[in-house]
């Protein structure tokens, strides 16, 4: 390995070095506020350790990792969400009064983990990659252990994750059995090697989709999210939504990419069924739901299934809307988690609808800023998820997946209706079960203003966004 | 300097975005200034960018700014740009100067008003939305502002929302209004589907280029854009909404009742003129509605009690006279029209205000009077409006602009005698309610006492519009006397000169029968209303007079037949389907919905060992798919 290729691996570097680091701080002085600020100039570190390194690009390291433009643009979509969730946790766990030390490292170890998945090109890192993200999370879900309902939520994780990871080693083992490789790259020219057996290969990417699919949450692998979503503390939450996800939905993409779904009309098929259950069970399941943080895990299975129209519709274009789907998904998701966040007390986390009755009135910038992110959600226009929403249109529209985009259009219409519900209940006079005048904490505070200008920002001036992705993801095509 | 001008529109947007949110915070002064403020800045860099733009013209005689794309994909292309041209120059330099003495003016007239802070932001918005809808360079932009100043009508004709009778005046305005407007939303697609832009520039010249003069295309576009623009302008058929405006406070007809958003049609077919020339029979329809409109709407002014209500009508009359200028081909007569009427109108509902509210909110003509001591400087002024608005030649604004429609209305190739005509009648019409006006509130013996005086920020701007009345018209001085065709050569940049029917009329001719009008509606407004009020008394009391006064007096009784007409069968209509039919599609839909979301519930049952089977369950299906399929 030469100099170049570490220097380019500095990212994965630091963002592994900080939970060292913290972890050797902790064990000499213990404070809260040094700790998020060791873990928040890690992460900004290792962001910032993208653009020096992104001049030495493509490059593979040990096989195992591919540096490319691809995973860097997700790496720092990656580092960023962590920043947010680590702002949002200090001041939740500060007033949960509980010991905070070593959820920070968990979380470092987490978005390192997303980092190697973004960047593997071998079933080996992949699998290191998803269970160094995997594993803390359950640790994450219960760490406020007091709570029963909180390790219900993390040993209901472990089982079910344990359980779908089964399935991915095991999809795993058939293809390399049958194929003898391990890398992305061999593995789509070896399948179609006369004399392979594609069932066997078939089978083994069919149990790696269930996998994927258990982590993406999508029908009929989803059903752990309602649960865990509504156990986790409200940044978990926030972390399991947007990190985890998007960290499994960028190999999906290069993965299927490299494997050239469109040569296979059963894989398309699948995602096509998979799309479309994922949309509707999302929606409707979410109609009438009173918890908000259930809420936001049946919409986030269909956000999945939006993604999935335009992962269908391959091409630069589709790549392109992804990219900007999640970004904009990703500060939607982050800001809506960030409001349940703030508004949580010592006890319990505020995630009943009847808890945000009638807060604009006493809150008026925290509700206008969740009315915010829950238009975007819907996709209404200005903000960023009406972009995002329009470009998978697009990008279906351009493959003629005409059913899939009407699809689309219908649960855009569906999923309005619980959003507007919310939001009504924010705007409603009747006084709300939280608290008079919810104080905003500083930091809290300035992620959320931070996350509603970039809210906007996207949604009203795509244009830096789109540039950053045309000289990023657009190159990987 | 050029390239200040996206701060045009963007400063009063500010202005609306600070007061929006901490209105509540700010004293009133506060709001004054930012309010005012905001319009005044934006009227001084829209002079600035006039200025360098008629100084040192830009290649092409125009100029555009494209501040950012919002969506470019598949064809489409939605970029916010502005587009300055000598059309553009014009609108904006009128919205933003008349814009802000009017704010000026607000800051004394709403002084007492609690809505201070909500009041200046509404307008902020507004001139925001004026200045967009006018610079704008792609017709989804121009629909934005079109739409916004709609909104902002709407909020300021029903700013004093306790009494239930604005409320119902703002609807009424915004429903009309909004059957013009769904005529060229349908339109704006047409454009878009058939030429594939929504840049005003390049649509036009395909238009240009692709469709034949009187094609169906050509006919159906510009149809469905003068349905918005008869909407938005309150012209024939579409008139109704604005007397009933006046509910709004006095500014608020001045700024948007008179002098800017009702004339957005005017701007709207002049800045599409290329479709309006390809489809002939329109063009004519322009005109013609637009004589029809300038005469039944002098009429009812003549009939009315409320000074504001002789004041609206006066205005759609004089939009009238915009359209029948446009019509005809007059394109910068049109615009030059706008210009003074601007100017006049705005002045003579400034006046009207004062006046209103010197009299504590005394509206009816019939019980002012006398005026002329008490409130000299308004007086004056307003003195000036009705001769410009009367056209009383050479020396008000009024006449040089009217003079030119009436002049090209008689000699275009599309015009003709018989419009010329009705041109005429209406010029006669105007001067005698313009006076009459003056007389009842002015002249005669006072009827009711002067409480409240206005202060010099409200006596400013009214002085400073008289004085543009009475001067701003020598931009363009007439063939007969000098030639001095400034404003209409600047204009030719931008919009096409008009095509002569080459029959050797004499302007002079058609100058001295519009002076003889002018003058004679004068006097017949002194006889009847100054030196034989009897005549006029004894007319409203015979019979067939009375029911000639009421039949004016309703506006020729548009909204009773609407009320017949639209109204009745729809509530009926409503009635009848009390328990909607076409509702139990919808409220299918939606019990569909929740059955399933109930369905779906249930298999979320929280317990570990169904999740995992479900697991499972999904992987076999899974495997099935992928091998057998």
């Amino acid at each position: 390995m030469d100099a170049d290729t570490l220097r380019a691996l500095l990212p994965l570097i630091i963002i592994s070095a900080t939970p060292v680091a913290v972890m050797l701080v902790l064990a000499f002085y213990r404070s809260h506020a040094l700790t998020v600020f060791l873990v928040l100039a890690g992460l900004a570190l290792s962001f910032a350790s993208l653009f020096p390194a992104s001049g030495l690009l493509p490059r593979m390291a040990a096989g195992l990792l591919v540096l490319d433009h691809y995973s860097f643009f997700f790496m720092g979509l990656m580092f960023a969400a962590t920043f947010a969730v680590a702002l949002l946790s200090y001041g939740y766990l500060g007033r949960k009064d509980i010991f905070p030390d070593e959820y920070y490292i968990l979380l470092l170890i987490a978005a390192a983990g997303s980092a190697v998945i973004v960047s593997s090109s071998h079933f080996a890192s992949f699998f290191l990659g998803l269970e160094l993200l995997s594993v803390p999370l359950y640790a994450l879900i219960s760490y406020p252990r007091a709570n029963p309902r909180n390790v219900e939520a993390g040993i209901k994780y472990l089982i079910l994750a344990g359980t779908s990871s089964a399935f991915l080693l095991f999809g795993m083992a058939l293809v390399y059995a049958e194929l003898g490789t391990m890398e992305f790259p061999r593995i789509s020219t070896a399948a179609l090697f006369p004399g392979t057996d594609r069932n066997f290969v078939l089978a083994g990417v069919a149990m790696i989709i269930t996998g994927i699919g258990f982590k993406l949450a999508l029908v009929p692998f989803h059903m752990w999210t309602p649960d865990v979503y509504e156990g986790a503390p409200a940044p978990v939450a926030a972390f399991v939504a947007t990190v985890s996800k998007g960290a499994m939905f960028a190999l999906l993409l290069r993965y299927f990419t490299i494997f050239d779904i469109r040569r296979y009309g059963s894989l398309m098929l699948l995602f096509t069924v998979i799309s479309i259950a994922s949309m509707f069970a999302g929606n409707l399941l979410a109609l009438f739901q009173n918890n908000v943080k259930r809420l936001l895990a049946y919409s986030s299975i269909a956000h999945l299934g939006y993604l999935l129209v335009a992962f269908l519709a391959s091409g630069v274009l589709a790549a392109a809307a992804v990219a900007f789907y999640l970004a904009a998904y990703f500060v939607s998701t982050l800001g809506a988690f960030g409001v349940i966040s703030v508004l949580s007390g010592k006890e319990r986390d505020a995630d009943m609808i009847d808890d945000y009755m009638g807060l604009a009135w006493r809150s008026p910038w925290l509700a206008g800023i969740f009315a915010a992110m829950l238009l975007s959600l819907a996709g209404i226009p200005l903000t960023a998820g009406f972009i995002g929403k329009f470009f998978i249109a697009a990008a279906g529209v351009d493959s003629s997946l005409w059913a899939l985009v009407i699809i689309l259009v219908i649960n855009s219409a569906i999923g309005l209706f619980y959003y507007l519900r919310v939001i009504a209940a924010l705007y409603s006079r009747r006084p709300g079960a939280l608290a008079a005048s919810p104080k905003l904490p500083v930091l809290g505070g300035i992620t959320l203003g931070a996350l509603s200008v970039a809210l906007l920002w996207l949604g009203v001036y795509p244009a830096t966004m789109l540039e950053i992705i045309r000289n990023t993801i657009s190159r990987f095509f | 300097m050029l390239e200040l001008l996206w701060l045009i529109p963007a400063m009063p947007f500010a202005g609306f975005l600070v007061l929006a949110t901490a209105g509540k915070k700010l004293s009133r002064t506060g709001a004054a200034v930012i309010g005012a403020g905001s319009a005044g800045v934006s009227a001084l860099i829209s002079l600035i960018v006039a200025f360098s733009f008629i100084s040192s013209p830009p290649a092409g005689n125009s100029y555009s700014q494209v501040l950012w794309e919002w969506v470019n994909t598949g064809g489409l292309s939605l970029s916010i740009s502005f587009y300055l041209d000598a059309l553009s120059v014009i609108m904006v330099l009128v919205v933003s100067v008349v814009g802000f003495l009017i704010h000026l003016y607000s800051t004394g007239f709403m002084a007492r008003d609690d809505g201070y802070s909500r009041f200046f932001s509404y307008m902020n918005l507004f001139v925001g939305s004026m200045l967009t809808l006018v610079l704008a360079g792609n017709l989804l932009l121009l629909f934005l502002g079109w739409e916004g100043v709609g909104l902002c009508s709407y909020l300021l004709i029903g700013f004093w929302y306790r009494e239930t009778q604005n409320g119902y005046a703002a609807l009424k305005a915004f429903i009309v209004t909004r059957i013009g407007d769904t005529a060229m939303a349908i339109g704006l697609f047409l454009l878009f589907y058939n030429l594939g832009t929504l840049d005003i520039q390049q649509a036009m010249g395909l238009a240009k280029a692709n469709w034949p003069v009187g094609s169906g295309i050509a006919i159906a576009a510009a149809a469905l854009l003068l349905g918005g623009a008869l909407g938005k302008s309150a012209q024939l058929p579409l008139q109704t909404w604005l007397p009933d405006a006046m509910a709004g406070p006095t500014p608020v007809s001045a700024l948007i009742h008179a002098a800017t958003m009702v004339t957005a049609g005017v701007y709207l077919i002049a800045r599409t003129h290329v479709l309006f020339t390809l489809a002939p029979p329109v063009q004519s329809a322009v005109a013609i509605i637009g004589a029809a409109t300038l005469l039944v709407a002098g009429f009812s002014a003549l009939a009315q009690h409320d000074i504001k209500r002789v004041l609206a009508y006066s205005t759609i009359s004089q939009i009238g006279y915009m359209f029948l200028a446009l019509g005809v081909g007059a394109w910068s007569a049109a615009i030059f029209h706008f210009m003074t009427h601007a100017f006049f109108k705005a002045l003579l509902f400034l006046g009207a205000g004062v006046v209103i509210q010197g009299l504590n909110e005394e509206h009816d003509m019939f019980r002012m009077g006398g005026l002329r001591k008490e409130m000299p400087a308004t007086f004056w002024s307003f003195l000036i409006g009705a001769a410009s608005l009367s056209a009383l030649p050479l020396v008000t604004a009024g006449f040089y602009s009217k003079d030119l429609v009436l002049w090209d209305v008689w000699s275009s190739r599309t015009g003709g005698n018989w419009l010329w005509a009705a041109g005429l009648l209406g010029a006669l019409l105007t001067s005698i309610y313009s006076f009459r006006m003056v007389f009842l509130t002015f002249y005669g013996e006072k009827k009711t006492p002067v409480t409240r005086t206005p202060g010099p920020v409200m006596l400013i701007p009214v002085i400073a519009l008289a004085a543009l009345s009475a001067v701003g018209g020598f931009v363009e001085i007439p063939g007969t006397m000098g030639n001095v065709p400034l404003f209409s050569g600047f204009l030719e940049t931008a919009l096409p000169k008009m095509v002569f029917s080459g029959v050797p009329e004499s302007e002079l001719i058609s100058q001295i029968i519009a002076a003889i009008l002018s003058v004679g509606g004068i006097y017949v407004a002194y006889f009847f209303w100054l030196a034989l009020p009897e005549y006029a008394r004894d007319f409203t009391k015979h019979p067939a007079g009375s029911a000639l006064h009421r039949f004016l007096f309703s506006g020729w009784g548009f909204d009773w037949l609407y009320a017949r007409l639209f109204v009745r069968p729809y509530v009926w209509a409503a009635r009848v389907n009390k328990r909607d039919v076409i509702d139990l599609f919808y409220s299918g839909i939606a019990l569909i919905n929740r059955l399933s979301h109930y369905a779906l519930s249930a298999t979320q049952t929280g317990k570990v060992r169904w999740y995992v089977m479900v697991l499972g369950f999904g992987a076999f299906i899974t495997i099935t798919i992928v091998v057998f399929t």
